[in-house]
């Protein structure tokens, strides 16, 4: 446990001495904010109250397009800088598991994921002191938020345990990252089957992610974002045991 | 205190440590020599477990490596060739890390702490930034870092390369000073530093033990009988008869300029000899030094191919 909060608390110190951590949230914030000026711009318009504004803030593809992007300058550092630099012998020579370590480097990377968007939530409040607020609906479209994001990251560190270097990491997790969002978009160009067309249906974050904004939570998107991270934590895990093979 | 038992490592075809053993007794300080590519930084990485060896046991400390891999590492400071550590902590943010990945009791940080810092002398950069510290400061947090858990045994590839003369010294202080309550296994490719610091040299060539022993013992076993140079003014024709004629001596060969070299028996030093014949025989003695041959030769000797095979089995 003590071995787990000090890999957190190096990958954390490593954010935050980067000036990509700033640009990151700097660029976040801007386009959240320029995003959420312009949802309420439209929404103040008369007749358009059929959306409410969690939906069109968080259900809309900004936070896809943006994260897409995002989440391998995040994870691209995690093991590959590690390797490059040979700090993963003296790690991997001390008394902590492969699991251990990714476990650290997971949650420290979806802190810092989760620290972009904590001042959101001043949006929230600001629309708090001019209507009312579904706090059932907020409650769920920041933890599709945080599922998503876990997603994410565990398939980005997972692509920094393939290569010591940062760039192809984070190349291979954008790759991985638009496979996994962008199939079910192109359903209808790929897939004729409908049987199959229906798992790639279920697999479609995007509506996953329109439907937490309406504060519906769905054990089975739920379970998918869930056991894929899993997924890609445990293949982490054993990438970095297989390394040491090399 | 280390045992390694037919230690080997395969990459694709061809042995990189090809059937390594040897035992290392506790307070040793054990040199790793041999040019680069012997295999040194592959049998270390082995004995650690960073690397899975092919085939072969270590045991250190009376852990084996295969049985319990994880206390094995507690038992271990490894410091890896080229220093690798964090550019962006401070070296006590370092040293915390490194207690807490190696399992120090939070109730022992300050004591430790204070001891590496002060062992390795570190104090006046205990608060820098790593990344802005001199190499000779970054190998020495390096160590520090390998020390923090009192580990019994320190592995330690190549500590000096790469520092200035001065820095190399005072590295080299603070591992015989080391040695004196760790076992200690480094390995370089600089002589004189083997021939300093440790008590124990193995010269390793293509992943095998060529030669083991102290440094002096490596020196006459390998060399021969050791060399007397003899400088005179005004000798005979036949000087060199009469120098091989003396007490113990071998072998007396003349070279220009009246430098003579005698070789002799190691228990019989032909010097006292030497200096009455020469009085005898009204020759003026300019010069009576030991030939003192190096590690050096017995490297190159041993690691050139041909020379090694015969050599290995002169041994």
């Amino acid at each position: 446990m003590k071995a787990f909060s000090a890999v957190v608390r190096r990958e954390l110190i490593a954010y935050f001495s980067s000036p990509l951590a700033y640009i990151v949230m700097a660029a976040f914030l801007l386009l959240q904010g320029a995003l959420f000026a312009l949802i309420i711009g439209y929404l103040s318009q008369p007749g358009q109250s059929s959306l409410s504004i969690l939906q069109a803030f968080f259900g809309g593809t900004i936070f896809f397009w943006f994260f897409l992007v995002v989440a391998p300058l995040i994870t691209m550092r995690l093991v590959a800088e590690e390797r490059r630099s040979g700090t993963i012998e003296v790690l991997l020579t001390s008394p902590v598991t492969e699991a251990q370590v990714i476990a650290g480097k997971f949650s420290a990377a979806l802190a810092f994921y989760l620290a972009l968007w904590l001042p959101t939530v001043v949006y929230v409040l600001m629309i708090k002191s001019q209507a009312s607020v579904d706090w059932g609906a907020v409650a769920a479209s920041y933890l599709g938020v945080a599922l998503i994001g876990a997603l994410f990251v565990s398939l980005g560190l997972f692509a920094s345990t393939l290569t010591r270097n940062q760039i192809i990491a984070a190349v291979l997790a954008f790759t991985g990252l638009i496979i996994l969002f962008g199939m079910p978009l192109l359903r209808g160009l790929l897939i004729s089957s409908s049987g199959f067309g229906a798992v790639i249906d279920h697999a479609d974050l995007w509506q996953h992610m329109a439907d937490y904004s309406k504060g519906i939570v769905d054990t089975r998107y739920v379970a998918y974002e869930l056991s894929l991270t899993c997924l890609f934590l445990f293949l982490s895990t054993k990438s970095l045991e297989l390394n040491k093979w090399r | 205190m280390i045992e390694v038992e037919n230690l080997t490592k395969i990459y694709v075809d061809s042995p990189v440590v090809d059937r390594l053993s040897f035992f290392v007794p506790e307070g040793q300080i054990l040199g790793f020599l041999g040019p680069n590519g012997a295999g040194k930084t592959t049998a270390m990485r082995m004995m650690t477990g960073f690397l899975p060896a092919t085939s072969g046991e270590v045991v250190v400390a009376g852990i084996n490596l295969d049985a319990d891999p994880v206390g094995l590492r507690r038992k271990i400071g490894y410091l890896p060739e080229n220093v690798p550590l964090y550019p962006e902590l401070r070296v006590e943010e370092y040293l915390r890390f490194r207690a807490d990945v190696e399992g120090v009791p939070r109730a022992e940080f300050p004591g430790r702490l204070d001891y590496v810092i002060e062992r390795c002398m570190l104090s006046d950069v205990s608060r820098q930034v790593i990344g802005t510290l001199s190499k000779g400061f970054r190998q020495r947090v390096g160590l520090a870092g390998a020390l923090i858990h009192e580990p019994p045994v320190l592995i330690l590839d190549e500590p000096t390369v790469g520092l200035d003369p001065n820095q190399i010294i005072k590295v080299r202080e603070l591992i015989t000073e080391l040695g004196q309550d760790h076992t200690v296994v480094l390995s370089t490719h600089i002589l004189p530093e083997v021939e300093q610091v440790c008590e124990r040299v193995f010269i390793i060539d293509n992943g095998r033990i060529v030669a083991d022993g102290t440094p002096d013992a490596l020196r006459t076993r390998l060399i021969g009988n050791p060399v007397v140079r003899v400088e005179v003014k005004g000798a005979d024709v036949d000087a060199v008869e009469s120098l091989g004629r003396l007490p113990g001596v071998v072998a007396a060969e003349g070279r220009t300029n009246g430098v003579f070299l005698v070789e002799h028996l190691s228990d019989a030093d032909p010097r006292e000899a030497v200096f009455h014949l020469a009085v005898e025989r009204g020759w003026v003695l300019i010069g009576l030094t030991p030939e003192q041959a190096t590690l050096e030769d017995v490297f190159v000797r041993l690691t050139t191919a041909d020379e090694a095979a015969s050599m290995a089995r002169e041994v």
